[in-house]
């Protein structure tokens, strides 16, 4: 029971980034009806980008920091990141996908995975093959409550992610430029003719969902402790089913799923080798992956998504 | 019948000269680089095998097809020559025909030869690689300047002259002179650099007898061979015309007039009118790329006994790399099924490629044993690789109707991402359950087919394998594309709802579609695993998948031809630019060290190995924004993605641009 | 058909080919089509009017299965069709054409016309593989079936049957999708605003053309139709529908009169009008 109520907690921690990526993939698929496939990469660059950043100011792995050097370079960083990405994001849409918006389905699909390729070797050649390590400079505490232990980063991540998604919701909801962004999600062509730029809309859509990415890879490193090219990919397609799961084009659709999805990984390591050949960590990867075949065979609008017919 | 009373007057008239001085000149060069690089090495060998250069075998086997293969080149080559001059309007200038057979014919072949000096083992590869950097560049300037020359006249409808009304002896007056000679120039020429050797000691004797020999049959056969091409433009234009009589009225006039007023939307209308038209750019027309083919095909299948000819040693090494890249044709042709036929983006195509592979593992190795138990004898079972084929490419269907049924609602976002789970998921699968896979020590000793006489420790038998099985692969695409199958396929790529109403049942057809793309990547699969002997969980990753993809957007999605030479290039990139590049600039003497000193002190991870993914990305991106229907597009595809740039089609030059899809039916429509 | 004839089949004498019976469509919240009753008797040519989100398209894909009602049941010749997938609604006998035409705009115009002979091939694909004599026959009969099919409306189409639809003039498509929709060998055709886009002499054209299908042709035809003079000229019989509701029916003098017809197309306000200038 104990390591039951453990994994959950790890679950938050992992599912609350796995929403902040989900984020960007819903909200890009609700404008455009695009599955942004660079989106996990440029998280991943985020991860790096944040490495470089802390570097500038002589942080390494070993640095131990506290007070206000900490809170500054901790805000340096996060903002930094979250703005490199922003503009990352930014170009990629400019480049790869605006030409194409009127083209074939698969045209912006196969440069979305140009893009990825491109992003995955980036990483490649920026900080190596191997797993880059990422100083860790949140000070870890460990607090216990009960049988289980959270620590300091468990609940920096959280609070990180929680006021990120109601920032995000409030943008959504409450600003012009938010309501601008149902509008185009809801119908361009209307959008349009009631005098928003769509062309900006779009492009702002990236700019926050690429920054959310920034955001989610900066936590991410002080979490895990390390990056590597290839985390892009790989939680990209996790974050991308919690996005499913919760409803795609559904921002809150999107941070419950991430919720979920995390759990249901931290409980799949749970499982035993005489269950599944080498205990169901090995296998989350395909766990995940079954779970989203399932969402979309049988529900496929999510959980708090809307299904709409396609008008004839 | 003797020559002299029914052949027509050998001497040619005026306006004929003309013609043969252009087309003699334009195809002579080449062919004569060709004889002195290989061809009368080839022929000599087979004349006098002890003159054989070092390196060339000498047995009967390849004896004869050295000479088949000779005799095919001269004959056909002979045979363009007639066809050529007769089929000609006489309407085009002469130095465009000469830049065409420069830049198509000439530079590969000079490239080649070129490359063979200094990289032997892979001069084919390399030499063709920078050709097709050279004809590249010489599109862009080409379009480029056409841009600005002024719209050419077009020629006015009573000049157009149909081959089919011309007189037939006026047709073989042509042909004839044409090869004829052709074949006497060089003839002539022949005989007097043969002689120059025979003088200064490089050819002996019984060579010299072979020269009198041949000096004195290539009239012979450049009069025959003219004879067979009229045969060949009579054949042509009365097929052509007799497809158009079908709803029509017949009657040469009609069918004239119908063919010069074919709607420029109508391709078959326009084939048709090309079969029988006079034309301005001959060697573009699909009758002159049947004998282009033919050449195409006896160089592939007598490639083994000709390459030492041509590169000398190393044959083995170059066979196995091509019989590599053969696999990687298939894999092309499977996915352009699910991709290019039907329209559904599938990211997870290495998953039928690893089922293909392991499924031959299991059975051709002793890794049955370790499975179920029963003892196999591996000699035996090499036999069992022809079967085996049909059921693990039967096998490896089944699981494409397994995986691809989930997806069968999903619109083209979702199926993309969850073939790329599957592609993801499938080779871990086969990884992590060891007990029967071995995990990631994977499985060796996997057998090799046996066939009567093949040694399968070479590359040869391999090489023809693969031979076989791409033309198979192509002929079922081929037929699948132009049945009821392959019209739903389009259908439901076009517009799902208006296909289901129309009575496709989109269900089967998208699985059908699965179930054969992932039928020929079973095929591959089973290939690699014989051909390497070795299956392991490495040789698959998702970034195969992408790389197949690429295969195909590259090449042109949905063309046939075009995922062939796509499948070719990406091969050429993966497994031979990339790698060499880096042993180049890693050598210190080459051109490309001192990059390599400036690039790492930048960035010290550099090696184009690991830039490959990025190569690939920046492709993808580049095509899909200015050629999205890629380097050799289907007829289809160039419709719906250029659809401004279709202007009237100018009767003068009524055939297509190298590189068109010419060889396929022209019956059916594209 | 005369009206008598109609008359004769709607007093029971004859079953009816197509018949809705108390069918209802549900998205959500919002009801497209409450309580439809509808029967279409063989060779009849019935009109289904209405102001534009009556629900008459909705009705269309019901019948064709694209969408399932959510009460109520369809029947072709007494068996249910309700729930049955679109391939399989063909099969019965029932075509159609969209409002805002759907062709395979990068295929030819025969080629069109082939895939709606879908349902009437068998070739397998081992038999296409292999090219039986089986399967060529059967390709070389459905060329010159598709090629009859064309030249039910002339030569002109016959004529261009190997250009791509997307260069075809408007009112070309509209019969390239009839003659695909008649490859099916149907026996019922659903017609979703054939007259569409199309000037005063198209229009002519089309009503003719519509009128030969069902008389050469035997074919009934169910359409949907904007104009009403088109309509009321043509129809043995038309149905209105107002938000989801039929609101009337019967021959076309009737339909022209009827007061809640009037009112639903023009609003109480013409209505006013009309008893203003009768008084």
């Amino acid at each position: 029971m104990t390591t039951f109520l453990q994994e959950l907690v790890v679950g938050i921690s992992t599912g609350a980034i796995y929403a902040l990526i989900a984020l960007g993939y819903t909200m890009v698929y609700g404008i455009i009806e695009l599955i942004n496939f660079a989106h996990g990469d440029i998280f991943m660059i985020g991860t790096l980008v944040a490495i470089v950043i802390m570097n500038a100011f002589g942080v390494n792995a070993n640095t131990q920091l506290a007070g206000f050097p900490l809170v500054g370079i901790m805000l340096v960083t996060c903002i930094g990141t979250m703005l490199a990405c922003a503009v990352l994001g930014l170009v990629i849409e400019r480049v790869a996908y605006r030409p194409l918006r009127n083209a074939p389905r698969l045209a912006p699909l196969i440069t979305a995975i140009g893009v990825s390729l491109i992003l995955e070797d980036a990483g490649k050649l920026w900080k190596g093959v191997s797993i880059v390590s990422f100083p860790q400079i949140f000070p870890l505490i460990n607090y216990s409550i009960g049988p289980i232990t959270i620590n300091s980063v468990n609940i920096l991540v959280l609070v990180v992610s929680v006021v990120l998604m109601i920032a995000l919701q409030l943008l959504v909801t409450r600003t012009r430029i938010g309501r601008a962004m149902r509008a185009v999600a809801q119908d361009r062509e209307a959008a349009a003719l009631m005098g928003v730029n769509v062309d900006f809309v779009i492009s702002f859509t990236f700019f926050i969902g690429a920054a959310l990415a920034g955001a989610a890879g900066f936590i991410y490193g002080l979490q895990y402790g390390n990056t590597f090219f290839y985390i892009g990919f790989q939680l990209g397609l996790i974050a991308f089913t919690a996005a499913v799961l919760g409803g795609i084009g559904n921002i809150v659709g999107a941070m419950l799923g991430g919720l979920v999805v995390g759990i249901i990984q931290s409980l799949a390591s749970l499982i035993p080798g005489s269950v599944l050949p080498h205990g169901g960590a090995a296998w989350s990867e395909a766990i995940i992956f079954a779970i989203l075949v399932l969402i979309l065979v049988f529900r496929p609008s999510g959980l708090l998504g809307q299904q709409t017919p396609e008008k004839v | 019948m003797s020559l002299a009373r029914n052949a027509p007057a050998l001497l040619p008239g005026g306006n004929i000269r003309r013609l043969l001085a252009k087309w003699i000149i334009a195809l002579i060069i080449p062919l004569l680089v060709f004889t002195f690089w290989a061809g009368e090495a080839i022929i000599n060998t087979v004349v006098s095998p002890a003159t054989a250069p070092s390196a060339v075998p000498t047995d009967v086997g390849s004896l004869i097809q050295s000479a088949l293969f000779a005799a095919v080149v001269y004959l056909v080559v002979i045979a363009l020559a007639g066809y050529v001059v007769a089929t000609d309007s006489g309407r085009d200038r002469f130095w465009k025909t000469w830049l065409d057979v420069a830049i198509f014919a000439l530079v590969p072949l000079i490239l080649i030869i070129f490359a063979g000096q200094f990289a032997g083992e892979n001069a084919l590869i390399l030499g063709l690689a920078l050709s097709v950097v050279v004809w590249g560049i010489y599109f862009l300037i080409r379009n480029l300047i056409q841009r600005r020359l002024p719209a050419a006249s077009k020629p006015s409808k009573q000049d157009i002259s149909p081959v089919a009304d011309l007189p037939p002896s006026v047709v073989r007056q042509r042909a004839v002179l044409g090869s004829f000679w052709f074949a006497v120039a060089l003839d002539v020429i022949w005989l007097v650099i043969d002689l120059v050797y025979f003088f200064s000691g490089q050819i002996g004797l019984t060579i010299l007898i072979w020269v009198i020999v041949r000096t004195l049959l290539l009239p012979i056969l450049g009069y025959a061979m003219g004879r067979f091409a009229e045969a060949y433009i009579m054949w042509r234009a009365n097929r052509a015309m007799a497809a158009k009589g079908t709803n029509g009225t017949g009657g040469a006039k009609n069918g004239q007039k119908e063919a010069i007023n074919a709607n420029p939307g109508s391709s078959n209308g326009l084939a048709r009118a090309r079969a029988r038209i006079m034309n301005d750019l001959p060697l573009r027309s699909a009758g002159a790329q049947r004998f282009m083919l033919t050449l195409l095909i006896v160089f592939l299948l007598f490639y083994p006994a000709i390459d030492p000819f041509l590169f000398g040693s190393g044959l083995d090494g170059r066979l196995s790399g091509y019989g590599d890249a053969g696999y990687y044709v298939i894999l092309a042709l499977g996915l352009n099924i699910v991709v290019g036929f039907a329209g559904l983006l599938d990211l997870g195509y290495v998953a039928f490629f690893a089922i293909g592979s392991y499924v031959w593992g299991f059975v051709g190795s002793s890794q049955f044993t370790v499975i179920t138990g029963i003892q196999t004898n591996l000699h035996v079972v090499s036999w069992l690789f022809w079967p085996m084929l049909i059921v693990t490419a039967l096998i490896a269907a089944f699981w494409g109707v397994l995986l691809g049924a989930p997806t069968l609602r999903l619109r083209g976002d979702y199926l993309a991402i969850v073939t790329l789970g599957f592609g993801e998921i499938v080779p871990v699968v086969f990884l992590e359950m060891d007990k029967y896979t071995n995990g990631s020590n994977g499985i060796v000793g996997v057998q090799p087919p046996a066939f009567p006489g093949a040694n399968w420790n070479t590359s040869t038998p391999y090489y023809y394998l693969i031979l076989a099985l791409i033309v198979l692969v192509i002929f079922a695409n081929l037929r699948l594309r132009d049945s009821r199958l392959g019209r739903a396929w389009v259908a439901i790529r076009e517009d799902e709802i208006a296909a289901a109403s129309s009575g496709v049942n989109l269900v089967n057809t998208k699985l059908f579609a699965f179930a054969a793309g992932a039928f020929f990547s079973g095929l591959a699969g089973m290939y690699h695993a014989a051909k390497l002997g070795v299956v392991s969980p490495d040789n698959f990753s998702f970034g195969d998948s992408v790389i197949y993809l690429a295969m195909v957007v590259i090449g042109g999605i949905g063309s046939i031809p075009g995922v062939i030479v796509g499948a070719l290039v990406v091969y050429s990139l993966n497994e031979f630019l990339l790698p060499n590049l880096d042993a180049a600039m890693n050598t210190p003497g080459s051109v490309l060290y001192p990059f390599h000193q400036a690039i790492t002190s930048v960035i010290p991870g550099f090696a184009f190995e690991n830039i490959r993914n990025l190569i690939f990305g920046v492709l993808l991106i580049i095509i899909m924004l200015f050629r999205p229907e890629g380097l050799i597009p289907s007829a289809r595809r160039r419709r719906e993605l250029h659809r401004e740039e279709q202007d009237e089609v100018e009767i003068g030059a009524l055939d297509v641009n190298p590189g068109a899809p010419g060889f396929e039916s022209e019956i059916h429509v594209e | 058909m005369s009206v008598a004839d109609g008359q004769d089949m709607q007093n029971g004498t004859r079953p009816p080919l197509l018949e809705l019976e108390n069918v209802t469509k549900q998205f959500g919240g919002l009801v497209a089509v409450k309580d439809l009753n509808l029967q279409v008797w063989p060779r009849e040519i019935v009109s289904i009017i209405g102001p534009n989100g009556a629900g008459k398209t909705t009705v269309f894909n019901l019948i064709t299965g694209i969408y399932v009602p959510t009460s109520g049941d369809i029947r072709l010749e007494g068996k249910s069709i309700k729930g049955l997938k679109p391939e399989q609604i063909v099969a019965a006998g029932i075509t159609r054409t969209f409002q805002n035409i759907r062709l395979f705009n990068n295929m030819t115009v025969l080629e069109n016309v082939l895939v709606g002979q879908h349902t009437q091939l068998k070739a397998s694909v081992l038999g296409s593989l292999f090219r039986t004599p089986q399967v060529m026959q059967e390709e070389a009969e459905a060329r010159k079936r598709a090629i009859e099919l064309l030249s039910f409306f002339g030569r002109s189409l016959v004529e261009r049957q190997d250009e791509y639809v997307i260069n075809l003039s408007y009112a070309d498509k509209r019969r390239v999708e009839i003659a695909r929709a008649l490859g099916a060998n149907p026996r019922l055709l659903l017609l979703d605003e054939p007259t569409a886009g199309m000037n005063e002499a198209e229009t002519l054209e089309a009503v003719r053309y519509i009128r030969r299908l069902r008389d050469e042709l035997h074919l009934t035809i169910l359409l949907i139709e904007h104009k009403l003079a088109v309509t009321m000229g043509m129809s043995d019989r038309i149905a209105v529908l107002d938000y989801g509701r039929k609101i009337a029916e019967g021959l076309p003098d009737e339909i022209r009169r009827n007061e809640r017809v009037i009112a639903a197309y023009l609003g109480k306000a013409a209505k006013a009008d009309e008893e203003l200038s009768e008084s």
